[in-house]
């Protein structure tokens, strides 16, 4: 299929974007996940604008936050050596998103921005508390994760709002992360993926961490695992109810690959998976 | 003749391949004449529905739209329906379908208009301006819904949705039944699924409306076919039609019917006077391209306590789609007809019953019928080693044919070394070390498992009066010419069609062995109905090898005699005293003093005064019409390494061997790519592919985020060792290698599954098997 007609605008400055969005625009990064929607014509805006060019790019730590312009490509990301060392778990994750020429176009905001339940960087940075930058025409503001992922494609963004830069706080040194996804072939979008970031003390959970993609219609936390976890050795009883708890907290659908009740069962699995995985390494 | 030596069975680059390396291939969407507009059609959003009213002045209205069509002005435009050239239930009855739907849609995705515009892009604005009001109607997807009593009726004319029924039978059953020491039941149904290639479907059609002439560009794999029918719907004589095909990236069978959007395009070109374009786009492949595979197939199995197989009975249920393709139900009954595949079953009834439902036409994809009767027998051979605690291979062996030619109920066997070929597996099996793997794995508390399939395959399916008996209205044969030119060199013209499986390179090389020249002397030249040899059927069936390569031998072996009479002319010598060697002609055992090619080509055009015998005609150009007294049956054995995560039901396969035997090997390295072409697509019918619908009948699958291909990430490598058991009477002795990889890669991957997960007493008995079907069924043996 052919993209119905639209306008196209190149935003020379984020400004220029912000009031182009203000108009109705919609804002096209990388394209991975924009140009199939605008081929398919499921959706027809009357301008695009591309803020692929803007100045937000690049990647930065400053001892307590890694800091990531929302253009970084996300290849970009994934091969930093600032990212691989401050935040391995992201690093790690980003080689499950796409095939490597998908990940050489699709940049980490447009990734969080299109908000896919079963994206790994959205639930990722839930798992990690990241705050999301976002300008709008009154200026910038900072959300949450927590309160950015709304539903399925959906988040706290007004539709004059774009995304400009992502802020991990670093988790401490000794944290350990696991990630066990579930996906019918390599690179394929996840069925479920569960990413983990835990810190032991003498053996016992001192915090614990974990996300799900792929179980509701957003990426979730699972809470009251954590909740369960802390303050306790992970013998396979405690990591048992880890993953029931998780699994709990699922809010799963049916689609052609998995039902519903597959999608719970696998977070109790994959959760299992990853808290092991962090423990052992 | 079998043929050693020389240039048949070399392991040659192809010659195909710089130009599709580099992109100098011209695809069906390279072709723009001057002029050319582009269509798209509209397609039904509902599975079922009447068309109540259709009104397209809009879309007509639209800047940049030159013609609109609909079902009806179609319908007008054309002579006839669409064809249907297999019948292979001659007292069923047909759907009668025009190119567009004309009162009903019957699937979701079935065309109903049509818009030639200066690009895609405004043809699609344009269908968007054609109002359409449906009268929805209820929809049938499933098998048991077709056949229900009170079932909604796709053709209010037909008493039902039985789309016709045919029998394969041989020998005394009910006997067979009566006196059986074990006797097995099963059912096994199978998704529906597509041969989906690289390179979409697509026609270039220019009506010329001064002579009434139609050329079209189609990437098809049976151009000579297409002509003719083309000239049957049009209402053409045939020689107003020009059927050209470019390069094609990838065919499998879904690239070999008679489609009406190709209709459509022409039908267009000649209400617009323009050239226009239809190339499918990738959505739209999911419902404008044939579907295949759906089964569902009950047998039951009588056998003997030693594992001698008796009698087989059962039926087999094609899930057909709304309307015909141009083949009908002609698959679901070549999986009857080959249900007995390697074994000598004496005793056989097998019901075919072919069942209308509201989706896209069932077609051709690579394998047929066959990797469903595979499944079935290697599945049976199975059960009954556990029924009797047999070991499988000992099964298989009891019941493989062994003296040839054998009768089996439709195709007569040529030859075969099955015990050979199923050691030849074994050995390789033992040769990889995969039994120390199993154990090693299982001792550590891994699931992995080997599981084995026997396949054997009619190919060379060409006999025409065979293929005419198994009901299908076009013949099999193949005509070819071999010339030199006045330089010396060869060219090879075929009515066979290179859609990226390597058939130039193989024709060449045989006949630069039959003529003793260099390989890079010859050209391969096909691909134009004006000016090629014509073959029956097109290039599909395993056949364009076996029965192409053995025109090409036969009339370049004529063509090496009349170059050896012109030599013996010149040295004054009897031609059974020179040889050929590289392109030059010498007196054997004088090697010094030769005469090239060049020099008896330039004789044979340019300057025959003194060197062309009186008696002989000027030119270099010998033409055979080869038509085949039997088909060929290849066979081979298929091994599969696979591990099963038993917590997510998740299936990675680690090994894959095959043997194999085609009869004579032109070149190993593309029978190689076809066998592993046609294993990945074995995988993907194993484990991931399913066009699947909902409960109301929508399409669910629309795409490949839905419907899975097999990526490389989920092909492992490849071993496989070849065998050589010549046809016995096809020259060169070749037999068809294009299907083979396909047939018995389902079965062995389902038994490598169940042997992996043998704790839990996992039976498959349904493809593909999905992480999630696979967990239930581990669940369920758990709690066992």
């Amino acid at each position: 299929m052919k993209a119905a007609r639209f306008d196209y605008v190149r935003a020379a400055t984020a400004d220029i974007a912000v009031d182009a969005l203000a108009r109705g625009a919609v804002a096209l990064a990388g394209g991975q996940s924009l140009i199939p929607l605008l081929n398919t014509r499921s959706r027809r805006p009357e301008v695009v604008v591309d803020v692929s060019r803007l100045p937000l790019t690049g990647v930065e730590e400053d001892g307590s936050t890694l800091v990531l312009g929302a253009l970084t490509r996300l290849r970009a990301a994934e091969t930093s050596p600032v990212v691989r060392r401050a935040v391995p778990l992201l690093a790690e994750a980003l080689t499950h998103v796409g095939h490597v020429s998908v990940r050489n176009r699709g940049t980490v905001g447009g990734s969080v921005a299109h908000a896919d339940p079963a994206a790994e960087l959205p639930a990722v940075c839930l798992a990690l508390d990241a705050v999301f930058t976002a300008q709008g025409p009154g200026g910038t503001r900072e959300v949450d994760a927590r309160d950015f992922f709304r539903g399925p494609h959906r988040t706290a963004l007004a539709s004059d709002e774009l995304l400009t830069g992502i802020r991990v706080p670093l988790p401490p040194p000794t944290a350990r992360h696991g990630i066990a996804e579930l996906s019918r072939r390599p690179n394929d979008l996840a069925i479920t993926a569960v990413f983990t970031s835990i810190t032991l003390t003498d053996r016992v959970v001192a915090e614990a961490r974990i996300a799900v993609a792929g179980a509701a219609p957003t990426p979730i936390r699972a809470h009251a695992a954590e909740e369960l976890l802390r303050g306790q050795a992970l013998t396979p009883e405690v990591l048992t109810a880890a993953a029931d708890a998780a699994a709990a907290a699922t809010d799963p659908v049916d689609d052609v690959h998995a039902p519903a009740a597959y999608r719970r069962d696998m977070t109790a699995v994959l959760t299992r998976r990853a808290l092991r995985q962090a423990v052992v390494g | 003749m079998t043929v050693g030596g020389g240039l048949i069975g070399a392991r040659v680059s192809r010659a195909e391949d710089v130009r599709l390396l580099t992109g100098r291939a011209v695809f069906i969407d390279d072709v723009r004449p001057p002029g050319v507009l582009e269509a798209a059609i509209l397609r039904s959003p509902h599975p079922h529905a009447r068309i109540v009213r259709i009104d397209t002045t809009a879309a007509a209205a639209h800047p940049g739209v030159v013609a609109v069509v609909t079902g009806a002005d179609v319908k007008s435009m054309v002579r006839r329906p669409q064809p249907l050239i297999w019948r292979s239930a001659p007292d069923g009855p047909e759907t009668v379908a025009y190119p567009l739907a004309v009162d009903k849609v019957l699937y979701t995705g079935h065309g109903l208009a049509a818009v030639a515009a200066v690009d895609r892009a405004t043809a699609e604005d344009a269908l968007e301006l054609i109002d359409v009001e449906y009268e929805p109607l209820p929809a049938v997807t499933t098998l048991e819904q077709a056949l229900a009593p009170d079932a909604p009726r796709l053709h209010e004319d037909w008493p039902d949705n039985v789309a016709g029924r045919a029998v394969v039978a041989q020998g005394d059953v009910e006997a067979a039944f009566a006196r059986a020491d074990v006797v097995l039941r099963e059912t096994f149904r199978f998704a529906r699924q597509w041969g989906a290639s690289l390179e979409t479907r697509g026609v270039v059609a220019t009506w010329d409306p001064f002579t009434s002439h139609l050329d079209a560009w189609v990437n098809t794999q049976s151009p000579h076919l297409i002509r003719e029918l083309f000239a049957e719907v049009l209402g053409l004589s045939v020689d107003k039609v020009r059927v050209r095909v470019p390069d094609i990236g990838g065919g499998f069978g879904s690239k070999s019917g008679f489609y009406g959007d190709q209709v459509v395009a022409a039908v267009l070109s000649r209400v617009s006077g323009r050239p226009v374009k239809f190339l499918e786009d990738r959505r739209e492949s999911f419902v404008a391209t044939v579907h295949a595979r759906e089964q569902r197939i009950d047998v039951e199995v009588a056998a003997r306590s030693d594992g001698t197989i008796t009698g087989l009975r059962g039926t087999v249920h094609g899930v057909l789609g709304a309307n015909f393709s141009t083949v009908g139900l002609s698959p679901c009954w070549t999986t009857a007809a080959v249900m007995t595949g390697p074994y000598a079953i004496p005793a056989v009834e097998l019901n075919v019953v072919g069942v209308v439902t509201n989706k896209p036409p069932y077609g051709a994809y690579r394998g047929y019928g066959l990797p469903k009767a595979n499944f079935v027998h290697e599945h049976v051979v199975e059960a009954l080693a556990r029924r009797l605690d047999l070991d499988p291979h000992e099964v298989r062996r009891r019941n493989f044919v062994t003296e040839f030619p054998y009768q089996s109920p439709v195709f007569v066997y040529d030859t075969g070394r099955y015990a050979e070929c199923l050691d030849l597996c074994r050995d390789a099996v033992r040769r990889a070390g995969w039994a120390d793997r199993v154990t090693r794995a299982r001792a550590e508390g891994g699931h992995l498992g080997i599981g084995y399939a026997f396949h054997n395959e009619v190919s060379a399916f060409a006999p025409s009066r065979i293929v005419n008996m198994s009901g299908l209205d076009h013949s099999g044969f193949d005509e070819a010419a071999v010339r030199i030119d006045s330089t010396g060199r060869v060219s090879v013209h075929t009515g066979q069609t290179s859609m990226g499986q390597g058939i130039h390179t193989a024709l060449a090389q045989v006949a630069a062995h039959a003529l003793d020249v260099p390989l890079d002397h010859v050209t391969v030249i096909s691909g134009d109905t004006d000016s090629a040899p014509y073959t029956g059927y097109g290039t599909a069936a395993s056949r364009a090898a076996a029965v192409g390569g053995a025109a090409v031998l036969n009339a370049a072996t004529r063509l090496r005699a009349k170059v050896l009479r012109i030599a013996a002319h010149v040295f004054e010598a009897s031609p059974d005293d020179l040889e050929i060697s590289e392109g030059v002609v010498s007196v054997k055992g004088v090697p010094g003093r030769g005469v090239t090619l060049a020099d008896i080509g330039d004789a044979a055009y340019r300057r025959p005064h003194g060197v062309l015998p009186d008696d002989e005609d000027p030119t270099l150009h010998e033409r055979e019409v080869y038509d085949p007294v039997n088909v060929a049956t290849a066979f081979g054995c298929t091994a599969v390494l696979a591990s099963v995560d038993v917590e997510t039901g998740v299936v990675e396969l680690l090994g894959y061997l095959i043997a194999h035997d085609c009869g004579t090997v032109i070149n190993p390295m593309i029978v190689e790519g076809q066998l592993q072409g046609g294993a990945a697509q074995a995988i993907g019918g194993a484990l991931y592919e399913r066009l699947a619908y909902g409960g109301s009948g929508e399409a669910l699958t629309r795409s490949f985020a839905e419907y899975l291909l097999p990526t490389a990430g989920v092909v492992p490598p490849f071993g496989i060792d070849h065998l050589e058991t010549p046809a016995d009477h096809i020259p060169g002795g070749f037999k068809g290698a294009g299907e083979a990889g396909v047939i018995g890669g389902g079965a062995a991957i389902a038994h490598a599954v169940e042997d992996a997960t043998a704790e839990f007493g996992v039976r498959i008995t349904s493809l593909p098997i999905t992480p999630p079907d696979l967990l239930a069924a581990i669940r369920a043996g758990a709690e066992r």
